[in-house]
């Protein structure tokens, strides 16, 4: 199962997200665990995770979390600005599968 | 995304280009800090200059819901909207304060 976590500075615009991401993931019959959290909880929950997606508040963190992320062997990066911006799940859960190399 | 047609997005999408704006704007206004830190003062300046233009783009989008509100169409209210709106107002605040402390800062040679 795909584990994805989503970090932004309170976690609201990214657990609408989740939620779209969900949806196309039911859609397209994959399971996955993807759920959003707040800035300051990111580090110590993406333990559990495959791959962290981060909005663009928090954009000036990518590096931090790299490095974080990189003791778990995962792949961080900024959610892309029209995945973003559209508020478009598809997009989103689609950037992440890449971010963990289909895996 | 230049000329955005408001009338293409849903609402709920309409915030989230607004937070997205925020939200970039807010990124560069920390990292000009952090340049400025390094002893990076052009770096600092240049990303507070972008972070001004991105502002630009969330101002034109606010403008263009607040331009439809006057003309009698109703925006729904929804917790998204409120949570857009703060994006945008405490990035603008971050920014007029931002650009002044590193003013003060350059002018102190701290």
């Amino acid at each position: 199962m795909k584990k994805i976590l989503l970090a932004c500075s309170s976690g609201m615009s990214t657990s609408l997200l989740v939620t779209k991401m969900e949806a196309h993931a039911a859609s397209i019959g994959e399971e996955a665990k993807i759920w959003a959290v707040g800035q300051d909880q990111a580090k110590k929950e993406m333990a559990d995770a495959d791959v962290v997606l981060i909005g663009p508040q928090m954009s000036f963190l990518k590096g931090e979390f790299q490095k974080e992320a990189a003791k778990y062997g995962i792949n961080v990066d900024v959610i892309d600005m029209m995945a973003y911006g559209l508020a478009d799940g598809k997009k989103a859960y689609e950037q992440a599968l890449k971010l963990m190399g289909d895996k | 995304m230049e000329n955005i047609d408001l009338d293409t997005l849903t609402p709920e999408q309409i915030n989230f280009m607004l937070i997205l704006h925020s939200g970039n704007a807010r990124s560069k206004i920390i990292q000009a800090i952090r340049e400025y830190r390094e002893g990076n003062v052009q770096e600092a300046d240049s990303l507070l200059a972008q972070s001004e233009e991105d502002l630009k783009v969330a101002h034109e989008i606010h403008f263009k819901m607040v331009q439809k509100e006057a003309s009698g169409e109703k925006v729904d209210f929804a917790l998204l909207l409120m949570h857009a709106e703060d994006h945008l107002m405490s990035t603008l605040t971050m920014k007029e304060l931002v650009k002044e402390l590193l003013e003060l800062f350059k002018q102190k040679n701290l």
